[in-house]
């Protein structure tokens, strides 16, 4: 028999494997937990978006939609920033919670802290799927308007995911750590989110602001996560390397220090929360 | 010379008055050396470090910060803990609330890292801190014996042959299709029980949950471990129940104030427990 000192805090491929059944199990009880009791059920994960973006369409279509240039439909932009900011907020705002929402867990059980962020950012993945499908069928039904596929949209599982994924669990990670000890980041992060959402162009076009802010906005990682992502889904050419260095960069940089500051911080997180 | 001579007295005379504790501590062997061994635990202290005062705005701390007002207040729950468990030995952690026992077993299951010291395990351990941690009501008992099987650390496929066995143990075999926020708390304590006690471990950890469902039903727990005792499972179990412990182990170790105080037969140490409780 091996001997061996508390696992519970050193990573291990083992260790990994046999997380991965806890890990999607809490993806399903997570997913599960959004829409219950609602008797469309799942179906609201891609009526939720449709919706959303109909409200956007309707209220700026006339507003915002003149100022895309020709072959860029609004209904998709607006659907495809969503889409992507989707993900990052629901992480994040999720992330940030979950260990002091999975205290029973965290005090009774020997599951990997790194398994409660995670799980979040899985069940947030599985949102974005929703809403791919979302966009799908509204690109369909835009079809007559103009709207075409392009090949480049199968970049959006690799290499575009991942790095937004990265970057998501990263600040994640360090919400997640923050909270811990102090609970006011909570209500500090729900504003930060609001500018944040303002401060990428998910309805607006940045074009029509001043040569500032457009500047301003480049200092927004999201910025780079959407264009990104519109590149590959409505203008269907390949970004260029800059794109990809900023979205993988920002992604390693906020990933790495994310791990970094949540395993120096795990093993005071259970006497605090 | 002289002073040799006069070392070697003091020694003698410190190894006299040592007391059963230290002796014990004294003659414990490594992990190495003794194969039967399978918990250890070697001068584990554990410090909670709380803040004199509650702090947990951000404002505040950084203000606090700033002035160098943060004051700590060291809390120490375990102080210099020695402790050994041999395969097959059932062992009582006793004493008072807030003594440190359930702190000792979160060590031991390494839930928790000590603040100094070593734990050293072998073999396959299966902490039963919690019934049913982390179940999602909303979700029928099918759903909820697999999401805590994945919780407890077990794949898909053990859950899949585990299930049958499950289900019979805990005599829910009706209610399996309902969710269980319909259930009663009897009944959810019972679906707990059966998938934590479905495992066959090496080290088998129980804080307190043996007080569960009816009559009959405790009846079967007790007999589930003893069964799992015989099996050759080493038990460690933290309870206020005298007559429990007497019936389920042979050791015990009494803990008081963060210490040991007493640490032996379970029947020597449970009636010293007693009779001091008597006193008080």
């Amino acid at each position: 028999m091996k001997i061996s000192q508390s696992d519970k805090f050193n990573f291990d491929f083992n260790s990994f494997k046999k997380s991965t059944y806890v890990l999607g199990s809490l993806v399903k009880k997570n997913i599960r937990a959004q829409y219950r009791n609602s008797s469309l059920g799942v179906l609201w994960t891609i009526l939720n978006p449709l919706l959303n973006m109909l409200v956007m369409a309707l209220v700026f279509g006339e507003l915002f939609g003149r100022r895309l240039p020709a072959g860029i439909d609004y209904p998709v932009y607006v659907l495809a920033g969503n889409t992507v900011f989707g993900l990052f907020r629901m992480t994040t705002s999720t992330g940030l919670e979950c260990m002091v929402n999975n205290y029973s867990l965290i005090t009774k059980t020997r599951i990997p802290y790194y398994v409660f962020p995670t799980s979040n950012l899985l069940s947030a993945a599985v949102n974005f799927g929703f809403s791919f499908i979302a966009l799908i069928i509204v690109m369909l039904i835009r079809m007559p308007q103009g709207v075409t596929f392009h090949w480049t949209i199968l970049m959006t599982l690799v290499p575009f995911l991942p790095s937004l994924m990265m970057f998501s669990l990263g600040l994640a990670l360090i919400l997640a750590t923050l909270y811990v000890r102090f609970r006011d980041v909570k209500h500090l992060y729900s504003v930060i989110l609001t500018l944040w959402m303002y401060m990428t162009p998910l309805f607006y076009v940045p074009t029509m602001l001043g040569e500032t802010a457009q500047n301003i906005l480049k200092f927004n990682p999201l910025f780079h996560y959407v264009g990104y992502f519109r590149q590959i889904i409505q203008v269907g050419t390949v970004p260029d390397w800059k794109s990809h260095l900023i979205c993988y960069g920002c992604g390693i940089i906020m990933m790495l220090i994310g791990a970094l500051v949540f395993n120096k911080n795990k093993k005071t997180f259970i006497l605090y929360i | 010379m002289e002073n040799d001579t006069n070392n070697i007295q003091i020694d003698e005379t410190k190894d006299a008055t040592l007391d059963p504790i230290s002796e014990y501590v004294a003659n414990m062997k490594t992990m190495e050396e003794d194969d039967s061994i399978l918990i250890d635990v070697r001068d584990v202290s554990m410090r909670f470090r709380l803040p004199a005062e509650k702090i947990d705005s951000l404002k505040e701390y950084f203000i606090k910060l700033v002035k160098r007002q943060i004051k700590h207040k060291d809390f120490w729950v375990l102080n210099n803990i020695n402790l050994q468990v041999r395969k097959g030995e059932s062992l009582a952690i006793i004493g008072r609330n807030g003594a440190g026992k359930s702190t000792l077993l979160r060590l031991i299951a390494g839930i928790m890292q000590p603040t100094t010291g070593t734990i050293r395990t072998k073999g396959v351990m299966a902490p039963l801190l919690n019934l049913g941690a982390g179940f999602d009501h909303n979700a029928t008992g099918r759903e909820n014996i697999f999401l805590n099987g994945a919780i407890l650390g077990f794949s898909k496929k053990e859950m899949e042959q585990k299930y049958d066995g499950i289900v019979e143990f805990s005599e829910l075999d009706k209610f399996m299709n309902v969710p269980i926020k319909n259930y009663s708390s009897g009944m959810l304590a019972r679906l707990g029980f059966s998938i934590a006690v479905d495992v066959s471990p090496d080290i088998l950890i129980v804080d307190e949950i043996l007080a569960v469902g009816d009559a009959p039903f405790q009846k079967k727990c007790k007999n589930r471990i003893q069964q799992l005792q015989e099996n050759g499972a080493t038990f460690i179990v933290v309870s206020h129940s005298m007559a429990t412990i007497q019936q389920l182990c042979n050791r015990a170790v009494w803990i008081g104030d963060g210490t040991i105080v007493q640490y032996g037969d379970v029947n020597t140490v449970g009636n010293a427990y007693s009779d001091w409780c008597n006193s008080k």
